[in-house]
């Protein structure tokens, strides 16, 4: 990441804040609020945000949160290209067998960028 | 080396143990230091945080700031053991999530006897030393310099 | 210097306490901060916007967000829309201090509503990603290791650790704030503070039930002061 990355980001985002700053810049949503998506197992890259315990998952489109540069780019000063956010909501049976079957409505919402999507 | 897996690095980490070496002055500090909890307690002091405390973490935001976010541009150099920075023009001195894990992983070793904040800043430390952006001898003169300047009548 | 030896009108007060004693603790933040400065890992100009921002950061303005939503339907419509905006009406502006945050702190917050049948509960299982702007510091807890794995998987077991513990009629849902945005919960208004006012309602939204480890009630203004584990080797997810 260069002095001019940081300094070119302080301008873009000043008065705006981030994520806003890269609003309108990652063109239309694939996914929906509703829809259910499987969070893909790609190969172990360097830097992710993207939690373990949820790949390979099955989950429903909670909320379309934002656009921004997805946090794999982001790390290497790489602003140029943008995603969108999604928070996912799994149940939490789905995502650990042994969760007590008493409490089956339980569950977890992440965020993920749209690269850990697929439909399912 | 195989690169451990990011998204857990604290089994990974804490599994590989002897990556962390005593600072003998940290050492001293730790073993000989006062906690806040102490003097509060001894002087009657309510405050539940030592007024360090909110210069230590301005400390730990300048240390990130510039950074595009507050994930780490140096991270891969820094796991490959690469850890020159000066190779690294504009990267943040001390990006936001090394400096959270090694305090994760320091306050599970060498200081998981030391309260908070102490512990924080004791791992602060160490991992500016330990990235050499400074060094101890400069720091164990500086320590003793603060003291006898803040000791002055 | 004493100057109420006399009882002549001011100087009631005992004065506060102090702690007379420069700890090595002490020392040691002034040490490192010296020297960072003079090697440039920071301006002197940057550590005093950060160590200002965090003087005045806390819990209180969120508190006054949920009560105001309690008692304004339309404020409340507010926060779950834009709560970056209504941050605005408790005095939080999320750009500060750089004019676009902090390098911890988006600027997407997120308000999740409980309701009779659905309990959030926030964590973040990458480092400790927090709202700090209208929340203050993360409790130690709240960062720790041990909380952050075992929320994920045990939220019952955890939050039934802080007392609160729900039927299986209600849904808990656990937030894990991993990316751009952060979150506080939003309880529903306790019984027994009918006709209170803002302020009164302000003082039971804790920083526990902000982050869904507690339920506001009457009459509990302080959060838990929650012994810290150290993680136990917990299993690899």
């Amino acid at each position: 990441m260069s002095q001019h990355d940081r300094t070119h980001h302080a301008k873009i985002a000043t008065g705006k804040g981030d994520p806003q700053c890269f609003k309108g810049t990652a063109g239309p949503p694939k996914f929906k609020v509703g829809e259910r998506v499987r969070i893909r197992n790609l190969p172990d890259i360097f830097y992710t945000r993207c939690q373990v315990y949820t790949r390979g998952a099955i989950g429903e489109v909670a909320v379309v949160t934002h656009e921004s540069p997805a946090p794999e780019d982001e790390a290497w000063g790489h602003v140029d290209k943008s995603e969108w956010f999604y928070i996912v909501r799994f149940r939490q049976k789905d995502l650990w067998p042994e969760y007590p079957d008493a409490f089956a409505k339980d569950t977890l919402q992440t965020e993920f960028s749209e690269r850990w999507l697929e439909k399912v | 080396m195989a690169a451990p897996k990011l998204e857990a690095p604290l089994d990974d980490l804490i599994a590989a143990g002897a990556k962390w070496t005593p600072v003998p002055l940290l050492e001293e500090i730790k073993d000989h230091g006062r906690a806040w909890e102490d003097l509060a307690a001894q002087y009657g002091v309510t405050n539940p945080d030592p007024p360090w405390k909110t210069s230590l973490d301005g400390m730990c935001e300048a240390l990130a700031a510039g950074s595009c976010s507050s994930v780490a541009a140096v991270e891969k150099e820094w796991l490959e053991g690469a850890s020159d920075r000066a190779h690294l023009p504009g990267a943040p001195a001390l990006p936001l999530l090394e400096r959270r894990w090694e305090e994760d992983e320091l306050s599970a070793t060498l200081y998981q006897d030391v309260p908070f904040p102490e512990r924080q800043l004791l791992a602060l430390a160490h991992s500016l030393i330990k990235r050499g952006l400074i060094d101890e001898r400069g720091l164990a003169q500086k320590v003793q310099e603060v003291r006898e300047r803040l000791s002055a009548t | 210097m004493p100057h109420d030896d006399h009882g002549h009108g001011h100087g009631h007060n005992p004065p506060a306490p102090m702690v007379d004693e420069i700890s090595d603790f002490e020392a040691l933040e002034i040490a490192v901060r010296e020297l960072a400065i003079a090697k440039g890992l920071f301006t002197a100009e940057d550590h005093r916007k950060f160590t200002e921002f965090a003087e005045h950061i806390g819990p209180t303005p969120a508190a006054r967000m949920v009560a105001k939503a309690w008692l304004d339907p339309e404020y409340k419509k507010l926060c779950l829309t834009d709560a970056i905006k209504a941050s605005l009406a408790v005095g939080v502006n999320w750009l500060n201090p750089t004019g676009f945050g902090t390098p911890s702190d988006y600027t997407d917050l997120r308000v999740l509503e409980d309701t009779p049948t659905l309990h959030h509960v926030v964590v973040c299982t990458l480092c400790s990603c927090y709202p700090r702007p209208i929340l203050g510091f993360q409790p130690e807890w709240y960062r720790t290791p041990n909380y952050r794995r075992r929320l994920v998987r045990w939220p019952r077991q955890v939050i039934a650790e802080f007392g609160l513990v729900l039927p299986p009629e209600v849904e808990i849902r656990v937030e894990d704030s991993n990316q751009k945005c952060r979150f506080i919960v939003m309880p529903m208004r306790p019984k027994g503070t009918e006709g209170w006012t803002e302020d009164q309602l302000t003082e039971i939204v804790t920083r526990d039930c902000l982050i869904g480890v507690a339920l506001p009630r009457p009459g509990v203004t302080t959060n838990l002061k929650m012994p810290v584990h150290r993680a136990a080797k917990p299993a690899h997810h």
